[in-house]
């Protein structure tokens, strides 16, 4: 899941950016309004988080022109503002969720997840593919009642092809919903990662869950369409 | 409730009826007072006829009341009586229609006497009575040494008064029923005028009662407005811009110390809770972090503490003799490589014996505040200037220098707390409590400090400084050095 952290504060961005890229997440980070704004209108993010009082650009503004130009990314409004007037101001421009300083980084991890779920149409945490289970808030994946040990970014692999399951997923969308653009992607990283995840979901000797479409990519589903 | 709608309505109705019925009992007292005078009038004719019919002559006293002459007291309907007596009692005459007694009362034929009687039917009359000489019969000469003559006699005559009484009967009735309808018209009527005549007063009070924190904005209309209310409304709209300039200064305190507490404290959180839940990406720099976290949030706490203690009065004032152009130099020196590395030119024209007689420790925190706030938002390569100018008796401290951003709105928000230019409040260096400080340990050393903005050079002036004069050094308490930055 790929995410963009519009916040000023560099000691937050740390520590948040830490956080979020160690639960699996891929993480844009800028301080600035402005220049927040042209990486969501560049590209697709699942969740953006975003402060309120930043330089160049505030955050409503941020938010209202990401609206006005059709920008459909879910935003979480993460902000020291608390008075109802500001939740419910945020919340009319186009938020989908508010969160006030101080928080619990659980709390902010579970925010960001539901609203990534929310991306693909989905309310339960827990997907099922054949005989592989995925809980997307554990960060568990079992498969014939055997855990699979996955690194955060396979795991992300995993969650974004099983929550396009049965869809055709391009390379190029595995890259933007995966690596941030801090990540010094090497051509072949995500033919390695698939492969690697194959290999991992497919070691206890179950068929097959993630099929090549050649020149096309990659698809999730129980049976080969 | 108490309303003034209320109150003037029933004290317009009640002073119309009032003045209605006391207008109308003076009409019929008056009118009555001219009816029965007209009444007596005509009959005083009567009882001078009735005199004029008494003659007497050594035969005695002749009367001759005919009804030839006098046909009332003939009459078989609601005849008149009268009745003739002499000085002792003894009566002369009576009217035929009765034999009995009429009261026995009498003025002058040039001054009747009248009072009301009730008549030998039962019914109410009028009595006029007078005490006369009856004329000499001419027919009857007298003898010489005949009998005297009558001296004196007392003539009463009681008319009917029946149609006297109707007509001010039919007066009072008529006066009755007027003013009873008038009293129902004003209560009509009172009520309509006073809610229109106190219709502006209604809006105003509708109006303010319902403003309320969320409606500061709105301002009471004055066009049209009556002359005695101008005066209220402009009042009340001063106070309401006031009140809203108030709100407004309070929300953005509020948000501006959620930010400066609220922000550090989610910092610190995250930090922790993302160094729990992965102990090996712990490092140097998280910790160095949150060791900035807490100087930042002390020094947020220090500065609201001082704040505190200067508005209760609890900041210890000693007052000495204090060099102004070394206090300067000695708060400039921790400064001097930040002015460096922006190229300022830091310039102080203070003549060499200025001395001001206060608090040193209080002064070098004014100083630090005035000239570390220059220091760090003036543009690089620009200039800070510091000099000292006699005002009257006392003397003031010029701190000058160039800042491009701030508008003359923003001088008024310039000694706010937490007021930062920066809407974002990204600085971690500055919470905007420095000015809020400055002033406040100006005011508890008895000066001022305001700030003026000429185009785009800043300037904060501190007045109000006492000068040292010869008696200072009697009352220079030991030296101690302190700083409250």
């Amino acid at each position: 899941m790929h995410l963009l952290f519009i916040e000023d504060s560099t000691r937050l961005q740390t520590s948040v950016g830490r956080g979020l890229r160690k639960a699996g997440y891929a993480v844009d980070i800028t301080g600035d309004g402005n220049e927040g704004l042209w990486l969501a209108e560049s590209n697709e993010y699942d969740t953006i988080i975003l402060d309120l009082m930043l330089p160049g650009l505030d955050g409503l503004s941020v938010l209202s022109r990401l609206r006005a130009r059709q920008n459909a990314a879910h935003v979480l409004i993460l902000t020291a503002k608390d008075t109802v007037e500001n939740r419910v101001t945020g919340l009319q421009t186009g938020a989908d969720d508010y969160l006030v300083k101080p928080f619990a980084f659980e709390e902010l991890l579970a925010r960001v997840q539901a609203l990534c779920r929310r991306s693909y149409q989905r309310k339960n945490p827990r997907i099922t593919i054949d005989d592989l289970e995925i809980d997307t808030a554990a960060r568990v994946a079992v498969r014939k009642n055997k855990t699979v040990e996955l690194t955060p970014r396979e795991f992300m692999l995993l969650e974004y092809l099983a929550l396009r399951r049965g869809q055709v997923v391009s390379r190029t969308e595995i890259e933007a919903h995966i690596y941030s653009d801090s990540a010094d992607l090497m051509s072949n990283a995500v033919d390695s990662a698939i492969c690697g995840l194959r290999r991992k979901i497919g070691r206890t000797g179950a068929s097959p869950l993630i099929h090549t479409r050649r020149g096309m990519g990659y698809v999730m589903e129980s049976e080969p369409a | 409730m108490n309303s003034i709608q209320r109150r003037l309505t029933l004290t317009l109705v009640a002073l119309c009826c009032l003045l209605w019925g006391g207008g109308s009992l003076a009409a019929y007292l008056t009118i009555r007072a001219g009816l029965v005078s007209e009444f007596d009038r005509a009959h005083t004719t009567d009882i001078d006829a009735l005199s004029n019919m008494a003659e007497q002559s050594e035969q005695g006293l002749k009367f001759d009341a005919t009804g030839e002459y006098m046909p009332a007291f003939q009459r078989e309907d609601r005849p008149d009586y009268f009745q003739l007596w002499q000085t002792d009692g003894a009566v002369l005459y009576r009217s035929p229609a009765w034999q009995g007694d009429l009261p026995r009362a009498a003025g002058t034929l040039a001054s009747p006497k009248f009072w009301n009687v009730t008549l030998p039917d039962g019914l109410r009359g009028r009595a006029v009575g007078v005490r006369f000489v009856p004329n000499e019969d001419e027919d009857t000469p007298r003898t010489p040494g005949g009998p005297a003559l009558i001296k004196e006699v007392i003539l009463v005559a009681a008319f009917h008064r029946h149609e006297l009484d109707a007509r001010l009967h039919y007066l009072g009735m008529v006066l009755l029923l007027v003013g009873m309808a008038i009293a129902v018209a004003t209560m009509v009527v009172v009520p309509l005028v006073v809610r229109r005549g106190l219709w502006p007063l209604s809006a105003l009070a509708e109006r303010a009662a319902s403003i309320d924190a969320s409606s500061l904005q709105m301002r009471f209309q004055t066009d049209n407005m009556p002359a005695e209310l101008l005066p209220i409304m402009k009042r009340l709209n001063d106070l309401l811009a006031r009140l809203e300039a108030s709100f407004t200064r309070e929300r953005r305190f509020s948000a501006d110390v959620a930010h400066e507490l609220r922000t550090p404290i989610a910092e610190l959180r995250t930090l922790a809770e993302v160094a729990l839940k992965w102990p090996d990406e712990v490092t140097a720099e998280a910790l160095k972090d949150a060791l900035q976290i807490a100087l930042q949030m002390e020094t947020i706490a220090t500065g609201l503490m001082a704040l505190a203690r200067c508005e209760g009065s609890l900041l210890p004032v000693r007052p000495e003799r204090v060099s102004v152009g070394e206090l300067l130099e000695e708060v400039l020196h921790p400064l001097a490589a930040q002015a460096h590395a922006k190229q300022l030119a830091v310039t102080v024209e203070v003549p060499k014996d200025a001395c001001w007689f206060t608090d040193r420790a209080t002064l070098r925190s004014i100083f630090t505040g005035l000239l570390s706030n220059a220091v760090d938002h003036t543009q690089s390569a620009t200039s800070v200037k510091a000099r000292v100018e006699n005002n009257g008796a006392s003397q003031r401290l010029l701190i000058s220098n160039r800042c491009g951003s701030l508008v003359q709105e923003d001088i008024s928000h310039l000694f706010e707390r937490f007021w930062q230019k920066n809407e974002a409040r990204s600085s971690t260096h500055h919470c905007g409590l420095g000015l809020a400080l400055a002033r406040a340990y100006a005011q508890s050393l008895g000066m001022t400090l305001e700030a003026q903005l000429n185009h785009t050079e800043i300037i904060f002036i501190l007045s109000g400084a006492s000068p040292c004069t010869g008696a200072d050094l009697a009352q220079e308490p030991p030296r101690q050095v302190d700083s409250q930055f």
